[in-house]
């Protein structure tokens, strides 16, 4: 048994397992909440139930007054769900954040091509066009797949009728290979979106870096193609990863978009380049390459990262080392099932990356 | 019409740093005067994240909720006679330390943010230091209170401040916090809010609290909860300023680690005492301290510096020598205190069989090999009505004030011993992180008001050590001082449990009747 808990004003949503805490749920999944001592005698995590009932669980009577428990306040260290939940939480919303209401929609599968030999483009038709930011995902059920697997959408919100995916086959993943495997043209699917915190902050002036890895690059490429279709000026430098020159997908779109637009960069590195291969660009992790065109001092940029988390924790090392901090460092981790298993203990240093 | 709510980062905003001004006849650098010389570089005070958002109005509100509830239960506790539900009169001498050490640096944290809390000229850190500083003298208070309940029934609580100041155990905290207030406000952060208050507050706070509740002491349990509820504020302050400082120009990542790694030093040997108190004064152990210095500083503070290691921030200088130390420091410490247990204001005691039992267990390494067979020898001496106390006043180490006692830790037979030579005179230290705290700044530690030294200067009255204890520690001879067996509050104690006849000191039938 699990409870659906929305997290406002953001409208990030998270599941929450029986017996599971609010923090833990929400930290395990991404969403970051406010917290320090992580057992119930502090109170950083106080948070209002707007919806839905909850256990207070162990919170000592210091940390949340009887007044506030009254008011139906918990803290999220503790609490326990006892249905699904609206809470508020003390999270700013990013000003750039659109809030796009999530809704159901019923997709076809329109278009299938191999991009890679591990990544599969997908393109859906929607049965009316979604509202989403560049850069957001969405969730779809799958025949057979218990759950929704999350993808983030690759093209840019002009043609808003449909959805590109780019798909990498995860090995033994169920829904990657039923994609990989089972999916045809005219298939029909339930999908919801969007989601994310994951887009443009086009308030900001700053100059833009992408870092990109794998099918990562799905949701770069809709950002970059929204920021340059409404006539973005700002510099964007996009280092796209892969291990060789087969999985290096697009590299012709992106390539004629670095001609046609002066102000955007490609910058393609390869990180187990064969000798057979004819390569005279960047040897080595995209992280390497970022770091080597910007001779480390990065300070100035706004960082977007999306990939694998190895790939997503050296490009913030390398981009922390070259003095660009959490504020401007904005992630979509692509995680499968078995990266959520092996979290790491953290510390509160960092809210978001 | 409803008026529209503010949210709370706007009503934090409007009420708080829109209270700033700008300076238009003044110069800001003369308002500010301590913000630069320390060279930490701030290019931008509006890259400030505040670290909590809580406006006076609902700081009030919820502070004085706690108060009611905490001092309601204090009431009770005093009521019932509550003193008498603890385990055994020995886990009192742990508050004796903790009110005499620990209290007072509740009281100079308060006076020390509240003067950072002035000196910064980002009006984000100003709130957040003043903030704390209200935090902590609300602490210092609800302490106090705590323990004046134990006062009535318990020897050497009585004359706490006076004590704090003078006695020579005493000054290993008080020149710590000493030290800290001395310094620069950004040092004072990351010094107190930083490595103490985030880094080490776990290791203080959950031995002392966890303490009282396995040794069932509901006071000092209750204002342990109460406190730790403002801790949260605490620790986030100490992550802000770090990320701050780190963020606002790299010139300030090798300062700030220079602090790290004093502070760090600093902060374990100050925690030696709890140490001992952990593995040697709780009648109902919570843990081992070699298992909560692996729970709360390798297993955390690992996290922590991992993160940090983004920043080009390393672990803290001699953190390799910590490593060794979990297995010997409480044993050593304790030792110490044992030696010299007629010169302190609380008793000491061999540990019974069972207890050595347990250390044994818990430190299979260590405690038979090396520590063991020296309480064993002291109990032979013991029985024999030889129980010694060492009569020369100890070396004390110059950086943290503890008597040169520690031991070399891949040599635990082997005192440890490092000096330097500074202006023609030497000075001692009782380890390598200690010698390279004063090898920085020699200048400082030079003028350490060492208790030793200062007695045998003749500073401390005198001439006989006995005068120094009566007449300048004040310490109450002969009822706050030696060994728990034989004293006025075991006395007292058997004769309230009615566990022995023998009590019937004198003294003990004065404090009686309070009980009656």
């Amino acid at each position: 048994m699990s409870y659906q808990v929305t997290v406002e004003p953001t409208g990030d949503v998270f599941e929450v397992e029986e017996g599971q805490t609010l923090l833990d749920a929400a930290l395990r999944q991404g969403i970051w909440l406010p917290f320090a001592c992580g057992h119930g005698t502090c109170g950083t995590c106080k948070v209002q139930v707007l919806e839905g009932d909850a256990d207070v669980g162990a919170a000592s009577p210091f940390a949340l007054m009887d007044m506030e428990r009254d008011e139906g306040v918990v803290l999220a260290c503790c609490a326990l769900p006892e249905s699904d939940l609206v809470i508020e939480a003390d999270v700013d919303v990013d000003p750039d954040f659109s809030g796009y209401p999530i809704e159901d929609y019923q997709a076809t599968v329109v278009a299938m091509e191999d991009l890679s030999p591990t990544i599969k483009g997908v393109r859906l038709q929607l049965d009316r066009p979604m509202q989403f930011q560049e850069g957001q995902y969405v969730n779809l059920n799958l025949p057979g797949v218990e759950g929704t697997r999350a993808f983030s959408i690759a093209n840019s919100c002009a043609d808003a009728g449909y959805i590109d995916l780019h798909v990498r086959l995860v090995p033994g993943g169920k829904g990657t290979s039923w994609i990989h495997q089972s999916m045809h043209t005219g298939d029909e699917l339930k999908i919801s979106g969007p989601y994310g915190q994951f887009f443009v902050r086009k308030s900001d002036d700053k100059d833009v870096i992408f870092i990109v890895g794998g099918s990562g690059l799905s949701s770069a490429l809709s950002m970059i193609q929204g920021m340059l279709e409404t006539g973005d000026t700002r510099q964007i430098f996009l280092f796209q990863g892969a291990r060789n020159l087969v999985e290096l997908y697009k590299r012709e779109v992106l390539t004629a978009l670095a001609e046609q637009y002066s102000n955007f960069h490609y910058i393609p590195a390869l990180s187990e380049v064969s000798e057979a291969e004819q390569w005279n660009g960047f040897c080595g992790f995209v992280h390497e390459a970022a770091n080597s065109h910007f001779d480390g001092r990065l300070a100035g940029h706004k960082a977007y990262l999306c990939g694998p988390p190895p790939m997503i924790d050296a490009a913030i090392t390398m981009l922390m080392q070259g003095r660009v901090f959490e504020a401007d460092i904005h992630m979509e981790k692509f995680l499968t099932a078995s990266d959520g298993a092996k979290a790491d203990s953290r510390s509160a240093l960092f809210k978001r990356i | 019409m409803v008026a529209k709510k503010l949210n709370l980062k706007d009503k934090y905003s409007l009420l708080t740093r829109d209270l700033d001004w700008d300076y238009d006849y003044a110069d800001r650098k003369e308002a500010f005067p301590y913000e630069d010389f320390e060279g930490i570089k701030i290019t931008d005070w509006s890259k400030w994240e505040d670290p909590f958002r809580l406006t006076m109005d609902s700081y009030w509100k919820y502070q004085a909720e706690k108060e009611k509830k905490l001092y309601a239960i204090f009431d009770a506790f005093a009521q019932n006679n509550g003193h008498l539900n603890v385990t055994d009169a020995r886990y009192v001498n742990a508050l004796k330390i903790f009110l005499t050490g620990v209290s007072p640096l509740e009281y100079q944290a308060y006076q020390g943010y509240a003067h950072v809390g002035r000196q910064f000229s980002g009006a984000g850190a100003r709130i957040a230091c003043q903030l704390q500083s209200i935090d902590e003298l609300r602490h210092v208070q609800t302490q106090i209170h705590a323990m004046s309940h134990y006062n009535k029934f318990f020897d050497g609580l009585q004359d706490w401040t006076h004590m704090h100041d003078r006695v020579w155990y005493l000054s290993v905290t008080k020149s710590f916090f000493d030290d800290a207030r001395s310094a620069g406000p950004f040092e004072f952060l990351i010094a107190i809010s930083f490595s103490f208050e985030y880094v080490l507050t776990n290791l203080l706070f959950v031995p002392f609290m966890s303490g009282a509740a396995h040794n069932g002491d509901m006071a000092t349990c209750t204002f342990g909860f109460s406190a730790q509820s403002d801790e949260a504020r605490h620790m986030t302050l100490g992550l802000e300023i770090i990320k701050f400082l780190l963020e606002q120009h790299e010139d300030n990542v090798p300062i700030v680690q220079k602090w790290i790694d004093k502070w760090f030093w600093r902060g374990t040997r100050l925690l030696s005492i709890v140490a001992m108190m952990m593995d040697y004064m709780l009648p109902n152990k919570v843990m081992s301290w070699k298992e909560a210095w692996e729970v709360y500083f390798e297993d955390a503070g690992g996290a922590l510096f991992k993160d940090l290691a983004r920043y080009g921030i390393r672990m803290p200088k001699f953190v390799e020598t910590t490593a060794k130390e979990k297995e010997h420091i409480s044993h050593q410490t304790w030792w110490i205190f044992y030696n010299y247990g007629h010169a302190a204001a609380f008793h000491t005691w061999i540990p019974s069989e069972e207890e050595l039992d347990w250390l044994s267990e818990k430190y299979p390494d260590t405690f038979d090999k090396y520590y063991r067979p020296r309480w064993e020898l002291a109990r032979e001496m013991e029985e024999r009505g030889e129980r010694f106390y060492t009569q020369e006043l100890p070396q004390l180490c110059t950086t943290c004030q503890i008597p040169m006692a520690f031991t070399e830790m891949d040599d635990p037979t082997m005192i440890s011993y490092r000096a330097s030579d500074y202006e023609g005179e030497k000075y001692h230290f009782c380890s390598d992180g200690c010698k390279h705290i004063f090898d920085q700044e020699p200048e400082k530690f030079s003028q350490s008001w060492l208790p030793v030294n200062q007695i045998y200067q003749g500073n401390c009255g005198g001439p006989g050590v006995e005068d120094v204890l009566r007449d300048y520690y004040k310490i109450n001879l002969g009822h706050d001082n030696m060994d728990f067996n034989g004293s006025p509050d075991e006395q007292r104690w058997n004769a309230w449990k009615g566990t022995e006849k023998d009590a019937k000191n004198k003294d003990a039938k004065d404090k009686d009747k309070d009980v009656a």
